[in-house]
């Protein structure tokens, strides 16, 4: 049985960038500890010697990839709509790092 | 009118015994007559809706030709994207988000001269099997609007059961259409995966995702799919294959159909509901069915399979959303590092937020192995044993949920919701194409659907064997009352 605790699920905020509160680390500490018992029903299976399935209709296609060649694109100002600060044709984000550094 | 199918509606148009602005006037009536108790859409297009029914009512008097779908109004899960519109998918994170393009489902609907509605509420980011984990609001179910309408795609299936429309559009990864189609007495039909293209959709889980319709009757799905199933050169997974033609090869008959039952897997169901399904399956077998015991117990690790995989690949996704790009960005980011992790503190709800979570930790360094690419596995084995099944029988029959409507609020734990999918999400791990037909109701009036699953590719099939067991049970086409 996997050890899964607090420090977990903080490891875990950090990698997927959520900034969890105390409250939702312990409820989701809880939650996260109940599923994944019941996900070790998995090791009943035996899968010796089996190949992991990555393309679902495979006997149908094995999911090409096009050629790379310049094709229909999102044209800037479109895309820029939706972004939440810009700047000169840019998206603006806060400083990455602290000026003088 | 709201009694029409589709196909009836779209035979008025052409015909001239309709208007399309009357048919349009028609529902956008009953859409704010009835919506406000029900909760299905989270954006109404009544302008663009009656523009459109404008310029086909002219089109119409030009005697120019009519699409397929000419005069049919069609709703769409809020996580299917139209050309400036808005998509939320159901989250705070998108609010204002306007869609730069359509997806390619959209286009082919509007080709065919279909009617946009508006956009239906649902799970946020289709994580949910109840419509509850909306951040806007929660659907109720016309048949008890204290009981949920299932989910992810539960404003679709109460629109279309409540008559708001006679089609409509949802996505299915676990059984986010058949699940909601059967908790609300109407047909909602998974796709083949890759047989209708994603492009276009917000994409949860890739490998799962497929795009499903909702509708009264079976008919009415046999012409979207004929119309919205075929190859996208946009959707590297895609099926490289045309459009099947289904609607004239519909047969009545169920001779010489084989129905597999896996029986040893469905032996947990309740009384009522195993009553009831033994009642579906005589109905077939008088229409000349014959009934066979196929071995799914792989089955027992469906969920399991799927929710280390739907997670892991759902957590890969909801990456996008970090609030540089588009979304919602707090305006407490100071810092680069917090407009990543307080706009997804602020954007993404409870459920989203453990779902993201799990994927990230099966995917992690140390648990790789042990989950993901063990789940890869049995993946794979479970598609076999389907296989092997198939080779025996034509069709595999399970009842499509293993309860009907419950109240909303009434399941708290994440994993007893989890096992609303337990007879849906095999068809999301193999790809195979499955529909839930209206079959029956509980005594306390809630509707029971039958799930009914074919190999890849075969939704002609599959789809003439739902419509013979559509006409047996007419069960299929009752309206909730009160709508």
């Amino acid at each position: 049985m996997t050890r899964f605790s607090k420090e977990t699920v903080e490891h875990l905020g950090r990698l997927c960038r959520i900034a969890l509160s105390e409250e939702q680390k312990e409820s989701i500490c809880h939650d996260l500890k109940k599923i994944l018992a019941y996900m070790d029903l998995l090791s009943e299976v035996d899968t010796d010697g089996v190949k992991p399935c990555t393309t679902i209709a495979e006997a149908i296609t094995q999911a090409p990839l096009r050629d790379d060649t310049v094709g229909e694109m999102l044209q800037r100002d479109v895309f820029l709509k939706n972004a939440p600060q810009q700047f000169a044709g840019l998206v603006r984000v806060p400083e990455v790092m602290k000026s003088g550094e | 009118m709201h009694t029409l199918s589709a196909r009836d509606l779209r035979e008025k148009f052409a015909s001239g015994a309709l208007k399309a602005q009357e048919i349009i006037d028609f529902f956008l009536t009953r859409i704010h007559t009835h919506d406000p108790k029900l909760n299905a859409f989270l954006a109404v297009y009544d302008d663009k809706a009656r523009k459109k029914a404008e310029e086909l009512d002219k089109k119409r008097a030009q005697g120019k030709p009519l699409g397929r779908l000419a005069g049919v109004p069609i709703a769409i899960k809020d996580i299917i994207n139209i050309k400036d519109e808005i998509t939320t998918c159901g989250s705070k994170f998108l609010t204002n988000f306007k869609a730069p393009f359509s997806a390619t489902i959209i286009e082919l609907l509007e080709q065919e001269d279909a009617i946009l509605l508006g956009k239906t509420n649902m799970d946020e980011f289709a994580m949910g099997s109840s419509t509850e984990t909306s951040a806007f609001k929660k659907s109720n179910n016309p048949w008890n609007l204290k009981c949920s309408p299932g989910g992810s795609s539960g404003g679709s299936a109460v629109a279309v059961a409540a008559r708001l429309a006679p089609i409509a559009f949802g996505t299915d990864t676990g059984g986010s259409v058949r699940q909601p189609a059967s908790l609300c007495g109407i047909v909602g039909m998974k796709p083949t995966y890759g047989r209708l293209s994603r492009y276009g959709l917000v994409a949860l889980s890739s490998s799962f995702d497929c795009p499903s319709p909702f509708a009264t009757n079976v008919k009415d799905i046999a012409l979207i799919q004929e119309i919205t199933g075929k190859y996208c050169e946009k959707d590297s997974n895609s099926i490289p294959k045309p459009a099947d033609e289904i609607l004239n090869g519909l047969s009545s008959s169920l001779q010489g159909v084989r129905v597999g039952i896996p029986y040893a897997f469905i032996n947990d169901l309740e009384p009522e509901y195993r009553t009831s399904f033994d009642r579906s399956i005589e109905l077939m077998k008088e229409r000349g069915a014959s009934v066979v015991d196929v071995d799914l117990s792989i089955l027992k690790y469906c969920l399991a399979t799927y929710y280390v995989l739907m997670t892991a690949e759902a957590s890969t996704n909801l990456a996008r959303f970090d609030g540089v790009r588009y979304g919602v960005r707090s305006e407490q980011a100071k810092t680069l590092d917090e407009v990543y992790d307080l706009s997804r503190q602020e954007g993404f709800g409870n459920e989203v937020k453990r779902r993201i979570l799990l994927g990230t930790f099966v995917l992690s360094s140390g648990y790789q192995d042990a989950y993901y690419k063990k789940a890869q596995k049995v993946r794979r084995l479970i598609m076999e044993k389907y296989a092997e099944a198939f080779k025996i029988c034509d069709v595999i029959a399970t009842p499509t949920s293993p309860f009907a409507a419950f109240e909303i609020g009434s399941i708290k734990d994440p994993l007893q919701m989890y096992l609303a999918d337990i007879y849906t999400i095999g068809n999301n791990l193999a790809g195979l194409p499955g529909i839930s037909v209206p079959a029956d109701f509980t005594h306390t009036g809630l509707p029971i659907g039958l799930q009914l699953t074919g190999p890849q590719l075969s939704e002609p099939k599959l789809l003439s064997i739902a419509y013979a067991f559509e006409e047996a049970s007419q069960v299929s086409n009752h309206i909730p009352p009160g709508f």
